[in-house]
C-alpha cells in the first residue's frame, strides 16, 4: 500500500483532529510506521539577492540531458547561475537544455557563438565536450559541475568535484543515530562507479563512528549495466523490496542510485522505514517519498556554482580542479523537515563535530573502510 | 520534349507532391507562433506578440545565419537522411519500418566494435571497415523482421518495435561489458581514433555528409530506374498483382527490409564515427523515430526525405539560439515538429482549407501501408 500525498493530507486532518495537534508531526501507520506526515513543512525559499554592483558578464548554462526544472543537477546548477548573476548585477543568464548526448558540443558552441563570457556545463557526461570547448576558446571561462580533469587541467576551465565520502559519512551518523534495530543499509547503483562507492563507504564509516556494533549492509544493483543502475525506478523498487524482505530488521536505507534509487525510496515508503536521499534535497525532489526521507547527503550545487561565478567576476584565480567538501561547506545534509525533532541536539552535535573535523582535515571519511580503490566494490 | 517543358513538367509534378507538406509546415509554424504568444507571459512576464518573430529569427540565424550554422544543419540532417530513407524505402514496399531506431543503434554498435578493434590500424583501413560493419549490423537487424514477415507473416511493425528494445538491451550489455572503456568513469567505450570520419567542411562537417548526399540519388535511381525498384514499388502497391506478374514478394520483402536496415545502420555508423566519437548507452536516442517523421514529411520520396531531414536538422541547429535569444524552452522545437506531423496527417483538413486537389499515384504506397493494418498481409 502506498501513501499518496493526497492521502497524506487526509491522514493529517484525521490525526490532527485526534491528537488535537498535540504532536508536531504524526506518524503514518504503514509497515514499521516510522514515516511521518509532512504537515506544513515546506522547502525553504532562498533569500532575495541584492546586487553588489553591476557586471556585463554574459552567463550561459548548458544542462545535462533532461529538463531545467528537474529539482536535481540541472535545476540547482541553474539556480546557482541565476543567483550569481543577481548578486554581481549581471544580465539574466540563459540556458540550453540538452536533449541527447550528441548535442553537448553544439549547445556549448551556441553560447560561444553568441560571445558569452561564462559557460556552465552540468554533469559528468558533458565533461569531455567542455574540456574540448575550453581548450578551443581560452577567452571564455568554463565551469563544469560534477566534472574532473584527469590530465593537465586547463586554466579557463574550473571543474567542480564534490567529496561524496564526506557527505556519506554525515548520512551514516544520522542513520546510526536514528536506527532502532542497529541494522542499516546503503544501496548503490553500480559497484564500479567511484562516486557511488565513495558515498557508501563514507556512509559505512559514519555509521561505525556512532555505533561500532551496527550492521551495515552495502549492496549494489549491478556490476555492469548502467541503465539498471541509475535509470530504472521499477527495478530499484523491486531490488529494495527484495532486500528489505530478506533483511527485516533494517530500518534506515540510504540510496545512491539516481532514478533507480527513487524506486528504492518508494520501497522505503511502503516498508514504513527511514530513507536518506542523495546528491540533492530529495525531500523536495521526490515528493512521493518525502514522508519517509529524514535527510539527504547533499552536494551544494547552487552555492558552489554561484561561488565559482562570483569569484571569477571578482577576478580571483582558482584551481582548475575544485575539490569541494566540508571545508568550504559545499557538501552537507539537507534539512530534516518533519523529522526535525527526531534529530536531537545530541545527534546534531555529532554531525557538527564530524563536519568540523572533516573541514579541518582531522577526520578521514574513507577510514577504516577504504573508499573507491579502482576495483569494483564487493559490498558487505 | 524540350528542356523547358521537361523542367515545367518536373515542377508541376513536384508541386503536386510537395504542396501539402509545405502547407502543413506553414500551418504548423502558425500554430507554433500562437503557442509561443500564449506562453509568452511565462517567459517574460507579459504578453509579447513579437515573441514568435524573435524565436523564428533566432532559429533561422542559428541554422543558416553563419557558415558553421549551415554545416551544423547539414550534420544534423545526415543521420536523418539515411534513416529517413530506411523508413521511406520500406513505405515504397508497403512495409512500415518502425525499427529504424534499433537498426540505427545496432549499426552504431557494430561500427564501434569494429572501430575499437581497428583503433591502431590506418584510417584508410579502419574507416571503410567500420562503416561496413555498421551497415552489416543494421542489415542483420532489418533482415530478421523481413524474413519473419516473409515466411511466417509476423507483422513487421510488431517485430521491429520489439527488436528496438532488443537492440537497446544488447547495446546496454555491450557498453557496460565487453566494449567498456578502460579509463572512463561511466559506461562508454574508449574514444574511436583511427575510424573517426575526417572533417572536410568547417568545424564539424564530416564525410558522413557526402555519404548521405550520395545516398539520395542512389536511392532514387534504385526505386525509379532499376528493375528491383520497380518490383519493390509494385509489391508495395499490390502484392497480389506482383506475384501474378512473376515477382517474388517474399524475397522482395526480405531484400527491402535488409536494405532499410543497412541504411539505418549506416546512419548510426556515420553519426558515431563522424559526430560523437565514442559509444554510450543513451546514444542519439531519437534519430530512428525522427526518421519516421522525416519519411512521412518527405512522402517517402528520396528528394522529399532530403528536404524533410534538412528541415528537422535546421530546427535542431537553431534550437540553441532560440533558447538563448528568445528564452523559450527547448521543448518548443519538439512542439513544432509534432505539430508539423499532426497537421500533415490531417491531410484532408489541409486540402479542405486550401482547396488542394488530391494528388496522384505518389501516395499509393502510404495508403497501402495503412491498408496493411486492416489485416491484408503480404507474402
Amino acid at each position: 500500500m502506498r501513501i499518496q500525498r493526497r492521502h497524506g493530507f487526509v491522514v493529517t486532518l484525521i490525526t490532527s483532529a485526534l491528537v488535537l495537534a498535540a504532536c508536531s508531526s504524526a506518524q503514518i501507520d504503514v509497515g514499521k510506521g516510522l514515516c511521518r506526515v509532512i504537515g506544513d513543512n515546506a522547502a525553504a525559499t532562498p533569500a532575495p539577492i541584492t546586487a553588489s554592483g553591476t557586471s556585463d558578464l554574459k552567463i550561459g548554462v548548458v544542462t545535462d540531458v533532461g529538463t531545467l526544472d528537474d529539482r536535481n543537477f540541472n535545476q540547482y546548477s541553474w539556480e546557482g547561475a541565476t543567483g550569481a548573476a543577481a548578486s554581481i548585477g549581471a544580465p539574466e543568464p540563459q540556458a540550453i537544455v540538452t536533449q541527447n548526448e550528441s548535442q553537448y558540443a553544439a549547445n556549448i558552441q551556441s553560447f560561444v557563438d553568441q560571445n558569452y563570457d561564462i559557460i556552465v556545463t552540468v554533469g559528468f557526461a558533458i565533461g569531455a565536450a567542455t574540456l574540448e570547448a575550453a581548450t578551443a576558446n581560452p577567452d571564455i571561462h568554463f565551469i563544469g559541475v560534477d566534472q574532473f580533469q584527469a590530465n593537465d587541467p586547463v586554466g579557463n576551465y574550473e571543474s567542480l568535484i564534490y567529496s561524496e565520502a564526506q557527505a556519506g559519512y554525515l548520512a551514516g551518523i544520522i542513520a546510526a543515530s536514528i536506527s532502532k534495530s542497529g541494522e542499516v543499509a546503503g544501496l548503490g547503483g553500480a559497484n564500479f562507479i567511484p562516486p557511488v562507492v565513495n558515498y557508501l563507504r563514507g556512509f559505512q564509516n559514519g555509521v561505525a563512528s556512532v555505533n561500532a556494533d551496527a550492521t551495515v549492509h552495502i549492496k549494489y544493483v549491478t556490476d555492469s549495466d548502467l541503465t539498471l543502475a541509475f535509470n530504472d525506478p521499477a527495478g530499484g523498487k523491486s531490488f529494495a523490496d527484495q532486500f528489505l524482505a530478506q533483511n527485516t530488521d533494517v530500518d534506515v536505507l540510504f540510496q545512491v542510485a539516481g532514478k533507480t534509487g527513487n524506486g528504492m525510496l518508494q520501497a522505503v515508503e511502503e516498508a514504513g522505514i527511514y530513507g536518506i536521499g542523495v546528491d540533492v534535497d530529495q525531500w523536495a525532489s521526490t515528493p512521493d517519498s518525502a514522508e519517509c526521507i529524514v535527510t539527504s547527503a547533499e552536494k551544494k550545487l547552487t552555492s558552489s556554482v554561484r561561488t565559482a561565478i562570483e569569484e571569477f567576476a571578482a577576478g580571483t584565480v582558482r584551481d582548475s580542479n575544485q575539490f569541494l567538501g566540508a571545508d568550504t561547506e559545499m557538501i552537507g545534509l539537507a534539512p530534516y523537515y518533519q523529522f526535525a525533532d527526531l534529530i536531537t541536539s545530541e545527534i546534531q552535535g555529532k554531525v557538527d563535530t564530524a563536519f568540523d573535523a572533516m573541514a579541518g582535515g582531522t577526520l578521514d571519511p574513507c577510514a577504516p573502510n577504504a573508499c573507491f580503490t579502482g576495483d569494483p566494490d564487493p559490498g558487505t | 520534349m524540350t528542356a523547358q517543358t521537361r523542367v515545367l513538367a518536373a515542377w508541376q509534378r513536384g508541386r503536386a507532391v510537395a504542396l501539402v507538406p509545405a502547407l502543413s509546415i506553414a500551418v504548423a509554424l502558425l500554430i507554433g507562433a500562437m503557442i509561443m504568444i500564449l506562453s509568452s507571459p511565462l517567459v517574460s512576464g507579459e504578453f509579447n506578440p513579437t515573441l514568435p518573430v524573435t524565436a523564428y529569427q533566432a532559429m533561422l540565424s542559428g541554422a543558416f545565419g553563419s557558415f558553421d550554422g549551415v554545416v551544423r544543419t547539414l550534420v544534423n540532417a545526415t543521420p536523418l537522411v539515411l534513416a529517413g530513407l530506411a523508413v521511406g524505402i520500406g513505405f515504397k514496399a508497403g512495409l512500415f519500418n518502425i525499427g529504424a531506431q534499433g537498426q540505427f543503434l545496432i549499426g552504431a554498435l557494430t561500427a564501434a566494435a569494429a572501430g575499437l578493434a581497428l583503433n591502431e590500424a590506418s584510417p584508410f583501413v579502419a574507416i571503410p571497415l567500420a562503416l561496413l560493419a555498421g551497415m552489416l549490423g543494421g542489415l542483420l537487424w532489418g533482415f530478421v523482421p523481413g524474413a519473419l514477415k516473409a515466411y511466417t507473416g509476423a507483422h513487421e511493425v510488431v517485430v521491429t518495435i520489439m527488436l528496438n528494445y532488443v537492440a537497446l538491451a544488447v547495446l546496454s550489455w555491450a557498453i557496460s561489458g565487453p566494449l567498456r572503456g578502460q579509463n572512463v568513469t561511466f559506461a562508454r567505450t574508449d574514444d574511436l581514433v583511427a575510424a573517426s570520419l575526417p572533417i572536410f567542411l568547417g568545424r564539424d562537417g564530416h564525410i558522413g555528409l557526402l555519404i548521405a548526399a550520395v545516398s539520395v540519388p542512389l536511392a532514387s535511381w534504385l526505386l525509379y530506374r532499376s528493375t528491383i525498384g520497380f518490383e519493390i514499388r509494385t509489391t508495395g502497391a499490390n502484392p497480389d498483382a506482383a506475384r501474378y506478374a512473376g515477382m517474388h514478394p517474399r524475397n522482395l520483402i526480405i531484400f527491402t527490409m535488409s536494405l532499410c536496415g543497412l541504411l539505418a545502420g549506416l546512419a548510426g555508423a556515420s553519426q558515431l564515427l563522424g559526430e560523437v566519437g565514442y559509444m554510450t548507452a543513451s546514444f542519439s536516442t531519437t534519430v530512428g523515430f525522427d526518421a519516421i517523421a522525416v519519411a512521412l514529411l518527405g512522402r517517402a520520396h528520396p528528394v522529399g526525405i532530403l528536404f524533410g531531414a534538412l528541415l528537422f536538422g535546421a530546427m535542431q541547429a537553431g534550437s540553441g539560439n532560440m533558447q538563448i535569444l528568445a528564452g523559450l524552452p527547448v521543448q518548443m522545437v519538439g512542439v513544432l515538429q509534432a505539430t508539423i506531423l499532426l497537421v500533415l496527417t490531417a491531410e484532408v483538413v489541409i486540402r479542405r482549407i486550401f482547396r488542394v486537389q488530391a494528388s496522384g499515384p505518389e501516395l499509393v504506397e502510404l495508403a497501402s501501408v495503412s491498408a496493411s493494418y486492416g489485416g491484408k498481409g503480404t507474402g
